[in-house]
């Protein structure tokens, strides 16, 4: 049948470049393997090929969405008309097939770049990112071998999906003008329309790709079994690849704090902890490969930390796209059906590279002599064997959901008989943890004091006695300041300072400012800076908003304040108002405005407008509004309120209706409080001009209240043939309202509505009011770390 | 014996002994009925909200409760003292971590589920398409 309306022609292109892209990238595997120059310039001709092709679909999936061409499946469900185009990034990796193309835009982009720098090494290396790519583009081949399906095309089409085949819908050929549901798509979701979300995921996953460079250099030596050649260019990508993912997570925080209510800026979310880990397990092995540039003897274990950094990528991949974790986290894919695949890609890559690992284990060249204990390069390993721990920690516990499946009561083989779940996981994580991070601040700092090969004590201790000296002293400064006096994190502050100021100083006075090393200095003072950031506005954050109306010993304290419209209530050192909310966009608004109090006198110091995003897609979600000061931060969010207008929420209510029926002289007790009579009922005679059927009723009651006074009042019903008309009785002391609704023609009894009144109540919001004192460390830390990781690897592509 | 064996056996060492320490902190999933079975013990529920029974909210106490039912079909009442959050009707399933008293479930962490959160407003079906 021919659909009118239909772009097919995108649909064949789009379908055409992924199975071209698929077959270059399988060829290049191929050739690459194959030995000879031949075969060599073929692989690159077809890696290339694959690249331009993979561009290509790209590109088009762009144009079809800006374009809004809604028979897509994937322009439908991640665009609509009113999407500004400022978003159409953010719309094309929202799904799991647009950011399957952002991973391997990325990896074809660093392997074309290698195409051209990799020299000698560029068959296996190349060829590893062709195998790579292979199994990346098989994500979104979207074919079908009888029942098994081979990934999910972006190009496919609404009436091609499976559960819509044969539905009669389909037999309309102008179905697309037929059926008001194709005129517009379903649209971005509200809650990713922001920067961050424009800037985030390119950014952390050119720094998933980039693990994958250092994995195929090591790939490539194995298979080689050179282990010398390769090391330099490996260590310039490792380093590359440790400051993109490091800057990459860390937007992923920023955007958590400034955007989200997350209460902070890292939560151990697992899709966190899956993009942590191989950051961890990188900046180990790029340490290792440094060892070995200047000293060697660890190749073995460099090896593996390069090789373990890109499978763990794989593994968090497969974690957050499976739908395991599905339960645990809040941000992860949603499944597509493809769990099957991608547990094929992770095992293919794990096996082969371990297996191979293992295969040529007694051909690795070892330590010929051991480390000395007081050489850099002893402490240096130490210092990469914790941060493989420390990232082996997070991932197993991170990795609970994979147990349950694996062991628990509906696995495949049950060991235990009850799901199992972290219970407090912050706590968790945080109390393992930060004893991991006091050895790696504390290893930052000494190596810089130590030598390779050896170093005596006298010049160990003698490089560093400024450093000490200066460490100490702002220590106890700090903590005094702070009030913070818990050992573990005075013992972590004086380490992260130590490192810090010991980097410093040795590049002063040691180093003499050379830019050489500039580059180390200024990244290991940015991560010592997140780490003291991370630490002082964690640890003394101060939760200022408690509610002071009411608190009841059996409710914990509590965190919220509640503040009526116009009143002036104290905040910690505050006092905050609240004046109303407006409605813009999809947003609402509160207004709070911050004041100090000076003399008895309030002086106002600043706005606050923390909102909450009406999204029908995700639910109503709070927005935080933060005052940055240089020494610290306020956060709110409103943690409750109500959704409906102003107007609406101060409108009088009448409450509790209540049907009383009485005869005449019966009595009704109302409410638990009031005796109510029916003492009369009037009716008053028809009257000519009205016409003949004009009746009116009046109920004669007496409401006598438990104190003994008694209040007279008629409700009146006036009937007109099929019309009728209430004048409805009120009771002002009392708050009660009577209305004469009907008679009840079976028993002949007047029937009275009784109604209470509500007191119009004061609207009022919940606000949790937050201060991080100092966090602007971890910021300032997080931009010298990655100004610290761009400077060393410029340095070290000119040495080369 | 190399130093660096001596490390790498320290680390190995630490990783075991942090997994049997770690087995202590961890819940359980468990049902309603497990849950009251071990009172004051913390666990973590799947359920449904009831919409049947009355779901309450008091601003200042800032004490929210409602009717849960697990997976196996038991209810209990659920007191949970953080302001309700946002759009808690329409949530789908419920994670609830907290304890088990003898009159209800006290919850301290709460994680729904909306039904919408990424598919179903997000599928053309057959009954959208004739409305």
């Amino acid at each position: 049948m021919q659909y009118v309306g239909e772009h097919l022609w995108a649909a064949d292109l789009g379908r055409g470049l992924t199975a071209f892209s698929f077959i270059f990238s399988l060829l290049a595997t191929v050739a690459y393997y194959l030995k000879g120059d031949e075969w060599k310039k073929l692989g690159r001709l077809a890696f290339r090929l694959h690249a331009v092709t993979l561009f290509g679909l790209i590109g088009l999936l762009f144009y079809i969405m800006a374009n809004h061409y809604f028979e897509f499946d994937y322009v439908w469900k991640h665009t609509s008309l009113d999407l500004a185009p400022r978003y159409l990034f953010s719309a094309f990796w929202e799904g799991q097939e647009g950011s399957f193309l952002l991973w391997m835009f990325w990896n074809a982009v660093l392997g074309v770049i290698l195409t051209f720098t990799a020299k000698d090494f560029e068959g296996p290396v190349v060829g590893v990112f062709a195998a790579v790519q292979a199994f990346l583009v098989s994500m979104i081949l979207g074919v079908y071998i009888g029942d098994m399906h081979i990934g999910y095309s972006p190009f496919i089409l609404v009436r091609e999906l499976s559960e819509n085949i044969g539905l009669p819908w389909t037999q309309f050929q102008d179905y697309l003008t037929r059926f008001p549901n194709f005129a517009d798509g379903s649209g971005l979701n509200p809650l990713l329309q922001n920067y961050w979300m424009t800037i985030h995921p390119p950014t952390l996953f050119l720094g998933f790709a980039s693990t994958l460079v250092p994995f195929s250099y090591a790939i490539a030596g194995l298979l080689r079994k050179d282990y010398k050649t390769w090391i330099n260019s490996a260590l310039i990508w490792s380093f590359f690849s440790v400051g993109i993912l490091g800057v990459g997570i860390l937007m992923g925080g920023a955007w958590a704090y400034e955007a989200l209510s997350f209460g902070g800026f890292w939560a151990w979310d697992p899709v966190e902890n899956t993009s942590l880990v191989p950051w961890l397990v990188m900046a180990g092995g790029a340490h290792l490969l440094l060892i070995q540039k200047n000293k060697g003897g660890v190749v073995p274990s460099a090896l593996f930390l390069l090789i373990l950094s890109f499978l763990l990528v794989l593994y968090s991949t497969f974690l957050t796209r499976s739908g395991i974790l599905g339960d645990s986290s809040v941000h992860a894919f949603v499944d597509l059906g493809l769990s099957g695949q991608l547990l094929i890609y992770l095992l293919f890559f794990t096996i082969g590279s371990l297996g191979l690992l293992l295969y040529r284990y007694k051909s690795l060249p070892k330590k010929v002599k051991e480390d000395a204990m007081d050489s850099r390069e002893f402490w240096m390993f130490i210092g990469a064997l914790v941060l493989l721990i420390s990232g082996l920690q997070i991932t197993l516990s991170t990795s609970y959901p994979v147990f349950n499946t694996l062991f628990g009561p509906d696995g495949f083989i049950t060991l235990y008989s009850e799901n199992k779940v972290l219970s407090e996981p912050i706590a968790h994580y945080n109390a393992i943890q930060v004893p991991f991070a006091l050895i790696i601040v504390l290893l930052i700092g000494a190596g810089q004091f130590l030598s390779y090969h050896k170093t005596s004590k006298a010049l160990f201790f003698k490089r560093q006695i400024i450093t000490l000296i200066a460490t100490t002293v702002l220590t106890a400064i700090s903590c005094a300041v702070l009030g913070m006096w818990n050992p573990m994190y005075v013992g972590l502050l004086w380490a992260s300072y130590y490192a810090a100021i010991g980097n410093f100083e040795f590049w002063m006075r040691w180093a003499r400012g050379n830019w050489n090393v500039a580059g180390s200095t200024v990244a290991h003072i940015g991560f010592a800076l997140i780490i003291a950031g991370s630490l002082v506005s964690n640890a003394n954050k101060d939760i200022i908003s408690q509610n002071k109306t009411f608190i009841h010993e059996e409710f914990p304290a509590n965190e919220n304040l509640l503040i009526h419209q116009g009143d002036t209530v104290e905040l910690g050192e505050y006092w905050v108002s609240w004046s109303g909310q407006n409605e813009e966009g999809i947003y609402l608004n509160y207004e709070l405005e911050f004041f100090e109090e000076q003399d008895g006198q309030l002086s106002k110091l600043f706005n606050l407008n923390p909102r909450i995003q009406l999204n029908e897609r995700m639910g109503n979600v709070a927005e935080p509004s933060t005052k940055h000061y240089i020494t610290k931060d306020v956060y709110t969010h409103v943690t409750y309120a109500d959704m409906r207008s102003m107007e609406e929420q101060t409108e009088e209510e009448w409450k509790n209706q209540f049907d009383i029926e009485l005869a005449k002289g019966e009595s009704h007790f109302l409410y638990g409080k009031y005796e109510v009579k029916l003492d009369t009922l009037v009716v008053e005679a028809p009257n000519a001009e009205n016409g003949p059927e004009y009746i009116v009723l009046g109920a004669g009651l007496s409401v006598k209240t438990m104190e003994d006074s008694t209040y007279k009042i008629m409700p009146i019903y006036a009937v007109q043939g099929e019309e009728a008309q209430h004048v409805d009785a009120e009771i002002k002391e009392l708050g009660l309202k009577f209305s004469f609704d009907r008679i009840n023609y079976d028993t002949n009894k007047p029937v009275i509505t009784a109604s209470e009144h509500k007191e119009a109540e004061e609207p009022f919001i919940l606000i949790k009011a937050e201060v991080f004192p100092w966090i602007n460390l971890l910021w300032i830390g997080s931009i010298l770390m990655a100004i610290g990781t761009v400077i060393a690897v410029v340095t070290r592509i000119r040495r080369s | 014996m190399k130093n660096s064996q001596i490390a790498i056996i320290i680390a190995i060492a630490v990783l075991i002994g942090y997994t049997l320490v770690r087995l202590g902190n961890s819940s359980t999933y468990s049902s309603f009925d497990q849950a009251t079975a071990k009172i004051g013990e913390k666990t973590t529920v799947i359920g449904y909200l009831n919409l049947e029974e009355s779901m309450d909210f008091n601003p200042k106490t800032v004490q929210f409760s409602f009717t849960a039912k697990d997976k196996n079909g038991n209810e209990s009442r659920v007191i949970y003292n953080q302001p309700k959050p946002q759009d808690f009707e329409r949530s789908e399933e419920i994670t609830m971590t907290g304890y088990a008293t003898d009159t209800a479930f006290i919850a301290t962490d709460i994680l729904m589920k909306c039904p919408s959160k990424y598919n179903e407003q997000n599928e053309i079906n057959s009954d959208q398409i004739y409305k």
